[in-house]
């Protein structure tokens, strides 16, 4: 959905694990621990989740959407919150951000409701966080990457923007020896451009890759024969396409038409599904990502079987997003044994400081805004898999 | 010359696309704002199927062509005659069929996000499969082939059958004067649902052959070309074939000059701001027909 943009910003939190958090980890270890901290819960806590359920972004509301209820269950049915129960009141914004800020303010004027999980489109979280600041309501959201999202205390986000993970391409560019690149990216898109004009060109020159070429294209841009002929002509090692969701088959389908055999490395949105119309010529596409089923991290491997089990198919990065929203939410309501605002928002920044392993592997966080390891994502021409270096 | 190929093949996708949405605002007059959900939608269809069963090109061009086809001759029958008969007012008429158009591109557009969530759909499942030549430095696709002959060998049918064919000629009677036609025996009612149903085949035959050719396409991709299509159509003439073909190669070259000697964030820009400069000298495009106005 590639809404990241706001990066660079000055580390706050402090991480490592408790004692208390550890055990807590990923929400799916939590059997044996007491439910004490129940006694100043009431019976139910009501949360409001703003989700893009229809339109044409519904295919990240519908996963996060998943990945929230999964968690609910669990922190339902192991009792993590003692005998109080979790709710959530699904809203549909759609991709209007009117809606989407009238149901933020019927949030805060409701006081039976604790806690907002917020959409993952940025203008419609812009217009949510200074209603949420003002009315003292803590919003969870994924994705949402632009600038003026994360406002104040009471705004978080789960979806790590690319910038901060992107480096570990690095080790990748070397084991293929790749000494020129090429970039590519969708101008419309601030995400996008914040990417392509500044992060990732840092990366390949920290690695000592040579940009021949940085080409740009519309949102709107179909097809792209042109762009692609003059990229081949630079002849680069490796291509670097940092397009929205349904560009990246078209480009990566005709960059292999036009005889293209280097490498080819995007990002995050490649995932999801969207690289299989491309099949076996998107075969050797990698991209770093904050979240991949196929990874070995003992926390997102706990997840993805719970998910396995429960949807009969493998979690997306937005899944794993919502998944984690909620249980920062959880974990921070415990913290606080409240439900009131106020004290949900300090649990919170708590369980922030001192960060947890969720569905996305070990979570830290800098100014409300989560951090992931990050793992190198391929297609192999069928499915997604995990880039394992040094395998060749 | 690759760089003219490949405006070409762009310029035919814009035609190709075209090519239906201008024979009908050319003589029948309507304007459909429908035509890029109708294109995306046979694509949809199509897709669906060749899941299901592994069908060659071929087929899948005769099934867009006949969804799209269907879809067109509804939207005219249950939205633009609906219209057309209670508005006599033939200029206020025009305003509400181009909303009428956007509402039914938005029902087709709405189902095709439930389904697809918006996650692109292709045809590998077809038994087609794209090779590609290489002449010299240049690579040219056998789907890029298909797209060239198909988009000048339907516009050059368009052409003469609306020059030569009796039908076309009432086709074009109808484009001239509505009222006269009709007074000379031509049935504007049955003319109308037969223009509305080849240009919704040629919509859902683009469909079909873009999805080839870009190797996928997307619920919103009908909108992003529809504007494109729109303005080759303007830039062309309003009722001319090779008003259309001028004007989508026009719009393909100069998108593709700017692309590859500028940057694509001007793409639209240049394009669109060389439209305007054309229209400020030719008001009704480089082939648009003179209205004659008698008092």
């Amino acid at each position: 959905m590639n809404m990241r943009k706001s990066w660079s910003r000055t580390l706050l939190a402090a991480t490592g694990a408790t004692a208390l958090l550890a055990a807590a980890a990923c929400g799916t270890n939590e059997a044996g621990e007491s439910s004490s901290t129940g006694e100043g819960l009431p019976d139910t806590i009501k949360i409001m989740s703003i989700k893009e359920m229809t339109g044409p972004v519904s295919f990240a509301g519908e996963n996060s959407t998943k990945g929230i209820d999964l968690a609910v269950e669990q922190i339902n049915e192991q009792g993590f919150l003692g005998d109080t129960k979790l709710e959530i009141d699904l809203k549909d914004a759609s991709d209007s951000t009117q809606e989407a800020a009238s149901l933020a303010t019927q949030a805060v004027s409701d006081k039976s409701y604790s806690a907002i999980l917020g959409p993952g489109l940025s203008s419609q979280a812009s217009a949510i966080s200074p209603i949420a600041e003002k009315g003292e309501i803590p919003v969870i959201y994924y994705q949402a990457g632009s600038d003026g999202v994360l406002v104040g205390d009471y705004t978080y986000r789960v979806t790590a923007p690319a910038a901060s993970y992107y480096h570990i391409i690095g080790d990748y560019l070397a084991e293929k020896k790749v000494k020129t690149a090429a970039v590519l990216y969708t101008s419309g898109n601030p995400t996008l451009t914040e990417l392509g004009e500044k992060a990732v060109p840092g990366v390949i020159e920290e690695n000592g890759v040579t940009i021949k070429r940085s080409d740009t294209v519309s949102n709107d841009t179909q097809d792209f024969t042109a762009v692609t002929s003059e990229i081949i002509k630079a002849d680069p090692d490796a291509v670097f396409l940092l397009l929205l969701g349904p560009q990246n088959p078209r480009a990566v389908s005709q960059l292999k038409q036009k005889g293209y055999d280097g490498e080819i490395i995007g990002m995050t949105t490649m995932g999801a599904g969207n690289l299989e119309t491309a099949g076996e010529d998107a075969a050797g596409v990698v991209w770093p990502s904050n979240f991949s089923a196929r990874s070995e991290v003992p926390s997102t491997q706990e997840f993805v079987k719970a998910y396995e089990e429960k949807y009969g198919e493998l979690p997306n990065n937005y899944a794993a997003e919502g998944y984690d929203a909620v249980w920062l939410l959880a974990r921070g309501i415990k913290e606080a044994n409240s439900a009131d605002r106020v004290a949900i928002r300090e649990g919170i920044a708590k369980v922030a400081a001192e960060g947890f392993d969720g569905a996305q592997g070990p979570l830290s966080f800098e100014n409300n805004d989560v951090r992931v390891e990050g793992v190198i994502a391929s297609w192999n021409g069928s499915e997604e898999v995990v880039v394992t270096l040094g395998d060749d | 010359m690759e760089i003219l190929i490949n405006a070409v093949t762009l310029g035919s996708l814009y035609l190709l696309f075209a090519l239906g949405m201008s024979v009908a605002w050319g003589t029948i007059g309507i304007l459909n704002f429908a035509h890029g959900s109708t294109f995306m939608f046979s694509a949809m269809v199509a897709y669906y199927t060749v899941q299901m069963v592994a069908l060659p090109m071929w087929a899948m061009i005769l099934l867009g062509a006949a969804v799209g086809m269907v879809l067109s001759v509804l939207t005219q029958a249950l939205i633009f005659n609906f219209i057309l008969r209670r508005n006599p007012d033939l200029l206020k008429a025009e305003m509400q069929i181009v909303v009428g158009g956007i509402g039914a591109a938005s029902v087709l557009l709405a189902i095709a996000q439930h389904y697809t969530k918006s996650v692109p759909f292709g045809f590998s499942a077809s038994t087609f499969k794209t090779t590609t030549y290489q002449l010299g430095a240049i690579h040219i696709s056998n789907v890029q082939l298909v797209i060239l002959v198909a988009a000048f060998g339907l516009a050059g049918l368009a052409a003469w059958w609306l020059k030569s064919a009796r039908a076309g000629l009432a086709l074009r009677a109808i484009g001239v004067n509505p009222e006269v036609a009709s007074l000379m025996g031509v049935d504007r009612g049955r003319m109308a649902l037969g223009t509305m149903a080849a240009a919704g085949a040629l919509a859902g035959t683009a469909g079909i052959l873009l999805t080839y050719y870009l190797g996928s396409i997307a619920a919103e991709t009908g909108d992003s070309f529809l504007i494109s299509a729109f303005a080759a159509i303007i830039l062309g003439g309003i009722g001319s074939v090779i008003g259309v073909v001028v004007g989508s190669m026009i719009l393909a070259l100069a998108e593709t000059l700017v692309v590859t000697q500028l940057s694509g964030t001007w793409a639209s820009a240049v394009a669109f701001g060389l439209i305007f400069v054309v229209l400020l000298f030719l008001p009704r495009g480089i082939f648009g027909r003179k209205e004659v106005r008698r008092t």
